[in-house]
């Protein structure tokens, strides 16, 4: 164990063989705590599996009302949708059975993985070739980002065997992050993005500035089609997510749509439109939820909801990070976190001669890394991705019976509208009232300050 | 008693104050308003990005939300819709935008009397590479 210490990151930018030797020896190391159990099952000791119905002997698969009841040590990674089409699947961490943990380990390695990149061609033009000190935040919205991207495209349940061949829409996701210059996701083009957002490239990024910066970059991506979505003020507007998301259906304006704002979910246009079939009547939502759960450390208060977001289907989990060092986290296990961490210095990846794309290096193959929940820095933003919008209604339900949990504080509330006057400060009298300046009569004539009066 | 000009303006307003001055200031107002709520609005003694308000004491109608009470500091500090603002009660909780001021109030009231929020952006996440590299180290020793 006292070699890993020696595995920083100078040595790994310096010398690759040394980093082979000592992830070697972590990976050793790694794997027997995995054989023996540790490594996952050592907290805790019931299983998810003995307290949920399951459908396959091996994996735990249930939906998310049956996913409250799962004892509170169990660990998640977050978001599933089988194959089958329904929403499904958490992955329980606290498996015994070995093709349990295979399948875990299997999620883990199918994220994209992104990291510091050095040589990469200059931003700009002219700037920086590599991220490394600076970027872990932009690769930690990479990386969420990726996950939307993947189930959009390949779905939750697609999987990334090494050395198997994968199919176009895999590197099309791949290659919309590659570090050059017109990716529509890649390095350069958020830290050119960032600009807009008042930082100055190579500056250090937030969790809301790296959502904002890909909402921006998500338009461009005719491909994905996505409809981008940030609840500021940790407030999520159902009926904005309902406008957003249908707002390109060619007949919103027409009355021939009356059923925008119910429930129902409708089949879409009339047939004579002739657009049906061709154009989705839902454009895949991407929630991101910037919060502050405190202000210098988390607030206990919503560990138990933190948890809970893990475990709905449709998590794409969270960014955010220590202080100073920003990570990706996937799931839980009992009270700590499973992330995968982006503070490794990797050459940048150039397509082959034959122009496939080496993709080993994109994704984490060693087990991924853990902390406690209560180290977490308190800003954060968490991610969902709702297919259709049947999704997105079993998401409002998953939050609103959430919030009747015990002793898991709502980290952000859900509302079907935006509550009055919250868009318009203009309609509410900012100016202290005459009348009750009149009536301070100086009250505080002794005092270095005096009090602002509100009036509505 | 004023505080001498430069000396520590940044002291937090319950350091600035005895416990007994404090809550003799909020019965004297509770008294003159007593539809209206003493809220002591602070800015984060970390807080990088965000400005400074004028005042700290704000007597709040106690129907006022949290979401208007929000959107009124918002625009004074005139912020952009993208910016992160974060109100938070006591330190700790982000209170729900539905509630009222006498709710937030009845939840959280100091036992002084005022109710106290504290206001900040998000953290920026990156390091130096010496730095980078100590992180490395306790990452990997980890696994």
């Amino acid at each position: 164990m006292a070699v890993v210490g020696t595995c920083h990151e100078g040595s790994m930018v310096e010398a690759g063989s040394r980093r082979m030797v000592c992830c070697f020896i972590i990976c050793l190391w790694a794997w027997c705590l995995w054989v023996d159990g540790s490594y996952f099952g050592g907290k805790g000791s019931t299983l998810c599996t003995a307290v949920l119905p399951c459908s396959s002997a091996s994996l735990c698969l249930s939906g998310p009302a049956d996913c409250e009841e799962q004892n509170p040590l169990g660990g998640w990674v977050g978001g599933g949708f089988s194959s089958v089409g329904a929403p499904l699947m958490c992955v329980p961490f606290h498996a015994e059975h070995f093709a349990e943990k295979e399948e875990i380990l299997l999620d883990v390695t199918s994220r994209l993985w992104f990291t510091y990149r050095k040589n990469f061609p200059a931003i700009g033009g002219t700037g920086p070739t590599s991220d490394t000190g600076w970027g872990c935040m932009l690769r930690c919205g990479q990386m969420i980002f990726a996950q939307a991207l993947v189930c959009r495209h390949l779905g939750r349940d697609w999987r990334w065997i090494k050395g198997k061949r994968q199919m176009d829409n895999y590197f099309n996701v791949l290659n919309a992050f590659i570090d050059k210059k017109d990716s529509y996701y890649s390095i350069h083009q958020i830290a050119q993005m960032g600009v807009g957002e008042g930082k100055s490239i190579g500056q250090w990024y937030g969790p809301n500035t790296v959502a904002q910066v890909l909402k921006k970059l998500a338009t461009f991506d005719t491909w994905s089609s996505l409809a981008v979505h940030i609840a500021m003020d940790n407030t999520v507007v159902m009926e904005e997510i309902r406008r957003l998301c249908q707002s390109h259906v060619p007949c919103a304006g027409a009355a021939a749509c009356p059923a925008l704002e119910s429930d129902v979910l409708y089949n879409g246009c009339p047939e004579d439109l002739g657009l049906r079939g061709r154009l989705p009547l839902w454009k895949p939502l991407v929630l991101l939820i910037p919060l502050r759960l405190g202000l210098t450390e988390i607030n206990e208060a919503y560990i138990e909801t933190l948890k809970h977001c893990f475990m709905m289907p449709q998590s794409l989990g969270v960014i955010g990070g220590k202080p100073n060092s920003a990570h990706y986290f996937i799931g839980f296990v009992g009270e700590e976190l499973i992330y995968l961490d982006p503070h490794t210095t990797q050459p940048a990846v150039e397509p082959g001669d034959s122009g496939c794309l080496p993709d080993e290096s994109f994704h984490c193959q060693h087990p991924p890394c853990r902390m406690s929940i209560a180290e977490l820095d308190p800003s954060i933003a968490v991610g969902f991705f709702c297919n259709t919008e049947a999704d997105f209604n079993d998401w409002c339900q998953q939050i609103k019976k959430l919030s009747l949990v015990r002793g898991a504080l709502p980290m952000f509330e859900l509302v079907e509208r935006q509550p009055s006057h919250f868009s318009n400060p203009d309609v509410l009298n900012l100016t202290p009232d005459s009348s009750d300046a009149d009536r301070l009569e100086r009250f505080f004539d002794s005092e270095d300050e005096d009090f602002e009066i509100l009036s509505l | 008693m004023r505080a001498a000009p430069g000396a520590q303006p940044d002291r937090p307003f319950k350091l600035r104050k005895s416990l007994a001055t404090r809550r003799e200031e909020v019965a004297g107002i509770r008294a003159k308003f007593p539809t209206k709520i003493p809220v002591i609005v602070e800015r984060y003694h970390k807080e990088k990005y965000l400005p400074l308000l004028d005042k700290t004491k704000f007597l709040v109608p106690e129907e006022l939300t949290m979401a208007q009470f929000i959107t009124i500091i918002r625009s004074r500090m005139a912020l952009t819709a993208t910016q992160a603002f974060y109100l938070l009660v006591n330190n700790k909780s982000l209170a729900s935008m539905s509630l009222t001021m006498a709710e937030v109030y009845g939840d959280y009231k100091d036992e002084d009397g005022f109710v106290y929020m504290t206001y900040a952006s998000q953290e920026m996440f990156g390091c130096l590479l010496p730095i980078a590299q100590g992180k490395t180290v306790e990452c990997f020793q980890k696994i």
